[in-house]
C-alpha cells in the first residue's frame, strides 16, 4: 500500500477515535460541544513532551495523554455541566480556545506557535488500526448496556431520567470525561503521526469538524460518526487540488444536511442486523425526532 | 492616570462596537432562542460592501455605509429564509439551527476567500482618526469618539423602534413567546425577517468600524465570538444586557492590553465567559426559563 | 396499626407570589389505593413534585417509611421506593418501548463500569434479567407486541400504559400516577381501571392517583383527598366526597366529565 493511502487511513482512524468520543457526548448524552479539539491538543502535547523530552515509551505516553485529557475534562465538567443547551456550547468554545491560547502563549513549555518538532513516528498503520478497533469495541460495549441507556435517558429527558433514579449530573460528567479520554488518545496518536505540532491545528475549525462529522453521521449512531469521519477524510483528500473551495463546500454541506436530513446519514441506527430489519419496517425511530412535545 | 483614561475610552469605544454586534445577536436569540453563529458573516458582508462601494463611488462614506447596511440586512434575511426557515418549520430542535448557522458562517467567510481573496484590506481613511484632546485630560482618536457616537445613535434608534413602532411591539411580544405572538395575529415569518434585517444592519455598522480598526479580511467575523461572550455576560436575550456586557468586555480587553499584555487579552475574554457561566449563567440581565414538570 | 407509609404534614410551596401548596396534610397507609382530586391549578402535580424531590418545600415535612424525605434529591427519593408517571408523558420517544422499561429496570440489576466496558462479570446475567423482567412488565400492560417499536410512535393510550410499566420496573413501594386516564375514551378508562386495580393488588403497592376522570376515582379509590387553590378542602371515602358541598363549589364552572 502506498505511503499516501496509508497516511489517509491512519488519519481516518485517529479522527474516528476522537469522533467516537464526541459521539458519546453529543450523540448519546445530548451535550453539544464546540471545543473538543482542546482535549486533542492536550493529548497531543502531552504525548509529544513525554516522548521527546522525557523519553517515555510512546505507548505509555499516549495512555498518559488520554488520562490527562480525561482528568482535565472531568475538572472542567463538574462546574460547567449544570449549564444547559446553548450555554454549554458557548462555554465549550471558550474553553477550547482558552486551551489553544494557553498552549500558544506558554512558549517555554510548548514552543507556542513556532511549533513542536521532532516527535517519533510511532503511529504506524497497525498501531492506529489497533487503537481504533480496541476503542471502538469498548465504546460499543459501553453503549449496549446500562451506561448507554443512562446516557440516552439524560439526553432525551433529564427530568424523567432523574425520576428513574439516575444521577444525571454524574452521568453527564462521566460522558464528558470519557470523551476527553478518547480525544486525548486521538491527540496522542496524532502527535506520533504528524511528528510536528502547532496549537493552530487544534482550533475551533477542528472542533467544529469533530462535531460536524458526528451530526452528519447521525446523533446516536456510533457507526455513523465513523462513516462521517471517513467521508470527510476522503473528501478532504479528493478536494485537495481545489482546497480553497473545500471549506466553502464543507460549510454548504453542513447547511444542506441540516435542512434536508438533520438526522444524518445513519439517523439513530448502527450497522448490523437490526439496521436491515428496521429498513423494512414502517415505523422507525427517526420519525419522532424533535417534533414531539 | 492619563493612560488609564485613554484605555478606558479605548475600551468604551471597542465595547460600543461590540454592543452593536451583540445586540443584534441577542435580538435574534430572544426571538428564536438559538445562537446564530453566522452573525459574524453579516458583519463581514457589511465591511466588504462598504469597501468596494468606496472604491467605486470615490470615497463617499455616506453612500457606502447606506449600501453596506442595506446589503447586510438583506443578506441576513436571505440567510434566514434559505437556511433557518426550513429547519425551524420542521422541528423545534435548536441544535440543528446551531449547526446550520455554523455552516452558514463558514460559507459566508469562504465566499469572500474564494471571490476576493483572503488578504487584508485597509479601508481608505474616510473616517477621521486624528487625535482629539478630551477635556484636556487625555488624548484619544476621533475614531473612538465617532464609533462611540455612532453606536449610541444606532442603539437609540433601535430602542425607539422597539418601543414606539408596531413592529417593535410585535418583536417585544415575540421575545416572550413567539408562538403566542403568532396566535395573536403577528405574521411570524415577516417578524423574523425584520429581526434579521435589523440584526444584519447593526452588525454591518460594527463591521465598518472594525474594518477601519483592524483592516478588512474574511475572518473578521470571528471577532463576533467576543460579541457572543458579551451577550452571555449581559444575559442572552437581553438587549440592555448585551450593551452592558459589551462595554464591560471592551473595557476589560483594553485595560488588560494596556496594563498586562496584549496576549492576555483573549484569555481574559474567555476567562470572563467561563466565570460568568459558572457564577451566574443567565448573565446580568438574562431571563431564566424554568421547565414545567 | 402500623405507621402510615407516607405522611405529608403542613406542606407548603410558593412560586414567587403564588402559594401553590398550602398546609397540605394527609397520610397514606401501606397498600392503600387513594385518589387526589381537584380543579386544574389546585396544586396536585406540585404535591407530586414535592414528594419526588423535583421541588423542595418551603415548609412542612414529607415522611416516607419513617424518614423525612422533604430535602432529598430526586434520585434519592426514587431509590427509596417512589415512582411516578407524568401528566404530560415523559417517555424517551426515540427509544423502543422495551428500552424505556429496561432503562428503569436496570436500577435493580446493577453492574459496574468495568463490567459494562468489557461485557464480563455480571453483565450477561443482569442484562438477561433486565430484559426478561421488562418484557414481563410490557406483557402485563398489554404492550408486548410493540416492544420493539419506538415509544414516540405509539398511540397515546399505549404510551400512557408504557409509562406505567416503566414506573413499575423501578419496583416501587409508592406509585404516584399523574392523570393516567387523561385523553382516554370511556372504554380505555375502563381498561385502565382494571389495570390499576390489578397492579395494586398484585404488587401490594401503595398508589396515589391524580385524576379528573371521576369514573376512575370513584370506582377504584376508597380514600379520596380533594384540593383547591393549594389547600385540602375535603378527605374521605367516595360517598363522603360526592356529597360534599365544598367540592361541588370547587368544581362549579368546571366541566365534570361523566
Amino acid at each position: 500500500m502506498s505511503g499516501y493511502l496509508e497516511g489517509i487511513i491512519i488519519l481516518i482512524c485517529i479522527n474516528s477515535i476522537a469522533a467516537m468520543g464526541v459521539s458519546l457526548l453529543t450523540g448519546f448524552t445530548g451535550i453539544f460541544t464546540l471545543g473538543h479539539a482542546g482535549y486533542m491538543a492536550i493529548g497531543a502535547y502531552t504525548a509529544a513532551i513525554l516522548t521527546v523530552r522525557h523519553h517515555v515509551p510512546w505507548l505509555v505516553a499516549v495512555l498518559a495523554a488520554g488520562t490527562l485529557a480525561m482528568v482535565i475534562a472531568y475538572l472542567i465538567g463538574v462546574p460547567t455541566l449544570k449549564l444547559m443547551g446553548d450555554y454549554f456550547a458557548i462555554a465549550s468554545i471558550g474553553l477550547g480556545e482558552t486551551i489553544r491560547l494557553i498552549l500558544e502563549n506558554w512558549q517555554s513549555f510548548t514552543r507556542g506557535a513556532r511549533g513542536f518538532p521532532g516527535i517519533a513516528n510511532y503511529t504506524t498503520l497497525p498501531v492506529a488500526a489497533a487503537f481504533f478497533l480496541g476503542m471502538l469495541i469498548l465504546m460499543r460495549f459501553l453503549i449496549n448496556g446500562n451506561y448507554g441507556r443512562a446516557f440516552k435517558a439524560c439526553r432525551d429527558d433529564f427530568v424523567a431520567a432523574s425520576l428513574l433514579g439516575f444521577k444525571t449530573a454524574h452521568y453527564r460528567v462521566l460522558s464528558l470525561a470519557i470523551s476527553g479520554f478518547y480525544c486525548g488518545i486521538a491527540g496522542g496518536l496524532m502527535a506520533g503521526f504528524l511528528t510536528y505540532l502547532q496549537p493552530i491545528m487544534f482550533d475551533m475549525q477542528k472542533s467544529t469538524e469533530l462535531t460536524a462529522v458526528v451530526v452528519f453521521g447521525g446523533l446516536g449512531s456510533l457507526s455513523g460518526s465513523i462513516i462521517g469521519t471517513a467521508v470527510l477524510g476522503i473528501v478532504t483528500e479528493v478536494f485537495r487540488p481545489i482546497s480553497q473551495y473545500r471549506m466553502l463546500i464543507y460549510g454548504a454541506i453542513m447547511v444542506i444536511i441540516m435542512v434536508a436530513r438533520p438526522e444524518g446519514i445513519m439517523g439513530q441506527h448502527e450497522i448490523g442486523p437490526k439496521l436491515l430489519r428496521s429498513l423494512f419496517s414502517r415505523k422507525t425511530v427517526n420519525e419522532v425526532d424533535g417534533t414531539h412535545g | 492616570m492619563e493612560t488609564l483614561l485613554q484605555q478606558v475610552i479605548n475600551g468604551l469605544s471597542l465595547g460600543s462596537v461590540y454592543a452593536l454586534i451583540a445586540v443584534g445577536y441577542s435580538l435574534v436569540y430572544s426571538i428564536l432562542l438559538f445562537s446564530n453563529f453566522a452573525h459574524g458573516g453579516f458583519l463581514v458582508i457589511g465591511g466588504y460592501i462598504c469597501y468596494y462601494t468606496l472604491a467605486a463611488v470615490g470615497n463617499n462614506i455616506w453612500i457606502a455605509s447606506l449600501l453596506a447596511l442595506l446589503g447586510a440586512g438583506v443578506s441576513a434575511v436571505l440567510v434566514e429564509r434559505v437556511a433557518y426557515k426550513p429547519i425551524r418549520e420542521r422541528t423545534n430542535v435548536t441544535l440543528y439551527l446551531l449547526i446550520a448557522s455554523m455552516g452558514m458562517s463558514i460559507v459566508i467567510e469562504n465566499i469572500f476567500v474564494v471571490t476576493v481573496g483572503g488578504r487584508f484590506r485597509a479601508l481608505p481613511p474616510v473616517i477621521p482618526t486624528n487625535p482629539v484632546n478630551v477635556f484636556g485630560l487625555a488624548t484619544t482618536s476621533a475614531f473612538d469618539i465617532l464609533s462611540l457616537m455612532m453606536a449610541i445613535f444606532f442603539l437609540s434608534g433601535l430602542q425607539l423602534f422597539l418601543s414606539k413602532t408596531k413592529w417593535g411591539l410585535a418583536i417585544r411580544a415575540a421575545s416572550y413567546d413567539l408562538r403566542t405572538a403568532g396566535l395573536m395575529g403577528v405574521n411570524v415569518n415577516q417578524l423574523i425577517s425584520i429581526v434579521f434585517f435589523v440584526a444584519g444592519l447593526l452588525a454591518a455598522v460594527g463591521g465598518i468600524f472594525l474594518s477601519v480598526r483592524y483592516t478588512l479580511y474574511p475572518q473578521l467575523g470571528l471577532i463576533t465570538i467576543k460579541a457572543f461572550v458579551a451577550a452571555v455576560i449581559g444575559g442572552l436575550g437581553s438587549l440592555p444586557g448585551a450593551v452592558v456586557g459589551s462595554l464591560i468586555l471592551g473595557l476589560a480587553e483594553m485595560l488588560t492590553a494596556g496594563f498586562i499584555s496584549s496576549q492576555m487579552r483573549d484569555i481574559v475574554v474567555f476567562g470572563m465567559l467561563v466565570l460568568t457561566l459558572l457564577w451566574r449563567p443567565t448573565g446580568l440581565f438574562g431571563k431564566h426559563v424554568a421547565e414545567k414538570v | 396499626m402500623a405507621d402510615p407509609i407516607l405522611r405529608l404534614e403542613n406542606l407548603n410551596k410558593h412560586f414567587g407570589g403564588v402559594h401553590a401548596v398550602k398546609d397540605i396534610t394527609f397520610s397514606l397507609e401501606q397498600g392503600e389505593l387513594a385518589g387526589l382530586i381537584g380543579p386544574n391549578g389546585a396544586g396536585k402535580t406540585t404535591v407530586f413534585n414535592l414528594i419526588t424531590g423535583v421541588y423542595s418545600p418551603d415548609a412542612g415535612s414529607i415522611v416516607f417509611k419513617g424518614e423525612d424525605i422533604a430535602s432529598r434529591k430526586t434520585y434519592e427519593v426514587v431509590s427509596r421506593g417512589v415512582a411516578r408517571t407524568f401528566q404530560n408523558l415523559r417517555l424517551f420517544p426515540r427509544s423502543t418501548a422495551l428500552e424505556n422499561v429496561m432503562t428503569a429496570c436496570q436500577q435493580h440489576f446493577r453492574y459496574n463500569f468495568f463490567e459494562a466496558l468489557t461485557h464480563m462479570g455480571r453483565w450477561r446475567n443482569n442484562e438477561k434479567s433486565i430484559k426478561k423482567m421488562s418484557l414481563d412488565l410490557l406483557e402485563r400492560v398489554g404492550l408486548l407486541e410493540v416492544a420493539e417499536q419506538a415509544a414516540g410512535t405509539l398511540p397515546y393510550g399505549h404510551q400512557r400504559r408504557l409509562e406505567i410499566a416503566r414506573a413499575l420496573a423501578l419496583q416501587p413501594e409508592l406509585l404516584l400516577l399523574d392523570e393516567p386516564a387523561a385523553g382516554m375514551n370511556p372504554e380505555e378508562v375502563h381498561v385502565l381501571n382494571g389495570l390499576i386495580l390489578n397492579i395494586h393488588r398484585d404488587f401490594n403497592l401503595t398508589t396515589l392517583v391524580i385524576e379528573h376522570h371521576m369514573e376512575v376515582i370513584m370506582e377504584i379509590c376508597p380514600h379520596i383527598i380533594c384540593m383547591n387553590f393549594g389547600e385540602k378542602i375535603a378527605e374521605g371515602d367516595p360517598e363522603h366526597i360526592q356529597n360534599n358541598p365544598e367540592i361541588l363549589k370547587a368544581y362549579l364552572g368546571e366541566e365534570v366529565e361523566e
